[in-house]
């Protein structure tokens, strides 16, 4: 851990201009999610149907994953199982260098991010490159996603623009988001043509027919897995549903969660390879099957990855996908962190939330974010020495009147020397943006019985 | 070695499955099929739909109409360019200045094509998303490689929602190996979320309406 998740915030907290941006296209999205939410008039039913299937799947994960691979194998696909991000890493450059690939293209996939793949192909001389439009700019800058679905959303127009100049030879002072996008069309149509192999991320998995469900707006994973003759889809093993007929109950959910829109531009519902080709499928653990059997955890596993929890986060819209310092930030992140433990210091993320239940209510899924932070804050036990302290105070006096009534009295004569005192105190960084209110000269106690004396 | 490496595959799979089959409770029960959502349908709702994912739609029209409005679009979209037809549109449309797209083997041959026009099975009013079929669209490069997509669909395929989309789809629609819902030109908000049509997959997607 490079340092403390405050401190990271504060960094991004620094620039004003950059937070008001980020927090302003963010909102934008949660907003485009209430309006499309509003025109569907079953969304509460879909949820819980949505969740109650996950439910199903999640206690019969076992059955669902062998259905999966008889009917994926019966399809002519390769299944692949991987326990860790390092052998499900060690299959894919495997498969590669087999059969000598130098080039891969790649559409977006958080399981790959999660694994640290890229880095593993690229120390073997393989070149990756990210193709859904954000990942090719983070890419480009040498930078890991902000955000889950619009990795590239902490950076301006103009930053993107100097980036594509410095490192694609694009016109400089070009800053127009449409006329940028071309010219990334064109440079990255060069790299699908050249391609050798395609991986791509996978966004269900059906039992029942062995199919692979791949959903983009740009049509990058569809150029991928219609071009070079060897396609590898990674998965997290939670990825499953039971049937093609559960899949319409998660397409309604997802876009209009993410972004708002009612289905992605391409949904592709792929069952066995192109005639001619190869597809392996690389289902991966990674600490998957340890939050299956922990019963407060285990509905995170129900996550869709649409991003509308960190859309609506009052803490990831301040201070930004880079401050949690995880493959996937936001409330979701931060709930399976410490179980996919991708990277040190997740267990500490449970304390970057207000609790305030934004994310439970926007979850596609119903997945009990808030609670389940507060259920990581109290199995990890990541309270600093004087909140523990605080917190013991404060349980010894609220259990017991005769002290807090004396507590109340005491602090009226302290107050106003709050907040000067505590000044280099660790307990004064709670109070930077905030101010004391006047003291009114006795305690809520005192004032409650006073006026519950003479009534008016 | 083969052998070790397929050993650890092995091993791993069993791991994994172990420690899913202690913690998977065998539960829950499926809670069954979602009923239908009181959606409208109708060429006319899904027509507005697809308006608003940026795509164009046209028609109903049948018979010599549906030529002619096949030529036009050709003529516009694709200018000098090259203009393909998948063997099941062709059929619906007749001779014209489309080749029949004949190498699935070799989906880089579709590189420089300007039009691709496909056959869709099923059109989906909530989404303005049109199902192709991978026996319609077996050069599959063709639906993302070509620059203006057009897609060509019975009026009467039209279903008010995605539930009734997946339960109208061909019989053997997962036989084949793909099945691509399409809902409007391909595009990207990753710049400062400012909407641009045309990503990496066609720029325009134009879906007629048949009357047969």
């Amino acid at each position: 851990m490079t340092a403390r998740l405050d401190q990271r915030a504060r960094e991004v907290l620094a620039d004003e201009d950059a937070v008001r941006r980020h927090d302003a296209s963010v909102f934008d999205l949660r907003q485009r999610r209430d309006a499309a939410v509003a025109e569907v008039p079953d969304w509460e039913a879909l949820r819980e149907r949505a969740s109650g299937i996950k439910r199903h799947l999640l206690d019969h994960l076992d059955r669902y994953l062998e259905r999966f691979e008889t009917q994926a194998r019966a399809a002519g696909v390769r299944v692949h199982w991987a326990t860790d991000a390092a052998s499900a890493n060690r299959i894919v450059s495997e498969l590669l260098a087999a059969r000598q690939v130098r080039q891969v293209i790649k559409s977006k996939s958080m399981l790959t991010e999660e694994c640290g793949l890229n880095p593993v192909l690229e120390a073997r001389g393989i070149e990756v490159v990210d193709t859904d439009l954000g990942e090719r700019i983070v890419q480009l800058a040498g930078e890991p996603p902000s955000h889950i679905i619009v990795p590239a959303i902490h950076r301006s127009r103009f930053e993107i623009g100097a980036l594509f100049h410095r490192t694609m030879g694009t016109p400089e002072g070009e800053s127009d988001p449409e006329r940028l996008t071309r010219l990334a069309r064109a440079d990255l149509r060069r790299k699908f043509t050249e391609a050798d192999a395609a991986i791509t991320g996978v966004n269900f998995a059906v039992a029942e027919t062995g199919s692979i469900v791949v959903v983009t707006n740009e049509g990058n994973a569809d150029l991928g897995m219609s071009l070079p003759n060897l396609h590898i889809a990674c998965m997290g093993l939670e990825k499953l549903i039971p049937a093609m007929s559960d899949l319409p109950v998660f397409l309604r959910l997802l876009a209009r969660s993410a972004t708002g829109q009612p289905i992605s531009v391409y949904t592709s519902v792929v069952t066995g390879p192109r005639p001619g080709a190869e597809l392996h499928v690389v289902i991966v653990d990674n600490g998957r099957s340890e939050l299956l059997a922990s019963d407060g955890h285990r509905g995170a596993l129900g996550c869709i990855r649409c991003g509308a929890c960190l859309n609506t986060c009052p803490v990831y819209r301040k201070a930004g996908g880079y401050a949690y310092d995880q493959p996937i930030p936001g409330p979701i992140g931060a709930v399976l962190a410490p179980s996919l433990r991708a990277k040190e210091g997740g267990a500490e993320l449970a304390q970057a939330s207000s609790l305030c239940g934004s994310c439970s209510a926007v979850c596609p899924m119903r997945i009990d974010l808030h609670g389940q932070l507060l259920a990581w804050r109290r199995e990890n036990r990541t309270a600093g020495a004087l909140e523990r302290v605080v917190t013991f105070v404060a349980a010894t006096a609220m259990t017991r009147p005769a002290l807090f009534g004396a507590a109340g009295r005491t602090a009226a004569n302290f107050w106003s020397l709050l907040g000067r005192r505590f000044a280099g105190n660790p307990a004064a960084s709670w109070l930077h943006g905030r101010e004391l209110p006047e003291h009114p000269g006795e305690s809520f106690r005192a004032q409650w019985l006073r006026r519950r004396e003479t009534p008016k | 070695m083969v052998a070790t490496k397929g050993n650890t595959e092995v091993s791993a799979r069993e791991e994994i499955l172990g420690r899913i089959r202690l913690a998977a409770l065998h539960k829950a029960r499926h809670p069954g099929q979602h009923p239908p959502p009181a959606l409208p349908g109708g060429w006319e709702t899904f027509a507005g739909r697809l308006e608003s994912v940026g795509g164009t739609p046209h028609g109903p029209v049948a018979g010599a109409e549906l030529r002619r409005m096949a030529f036009d679009l050709a003529s516009t979209r694709a200018g000098d360019g090259r203009i393909v037809a998948e063997p099941t549109a062709a059929d619906w449309l007749g001779p014209g200045p489309w080749q029949l797209a004949s190498d699935a083997a070799i989906p880089h041959a579709y590189e420089d094509v300007a039009v691709g026009f496909v056959r869709g099975r099923v059109a989906c009013a909530e989404n303005g998303a049109v199902a192709v079929a991978g026996s319609d669209a077996t050069s599959r490069a063709l639906l993302v490689l070509c620059q203006h997509l057009v897609l060509i669909v019975s009026v009467d395929s039209v279903v008010p929602d995605l539930h009734a989309g997946f339960a109208a789809l061909p019989a053997d629609a997962f036989g084949h190996h793909h099945l691509t819902w399409i809902s409007g030109p391909s595009k990207t908000a990753d710049i400062e979320q400012a909407l641009v049509y045309g990503a990496h997959g066609p720029l325009t997607l134009d879906v007629i309406g048949v009357e047969r």
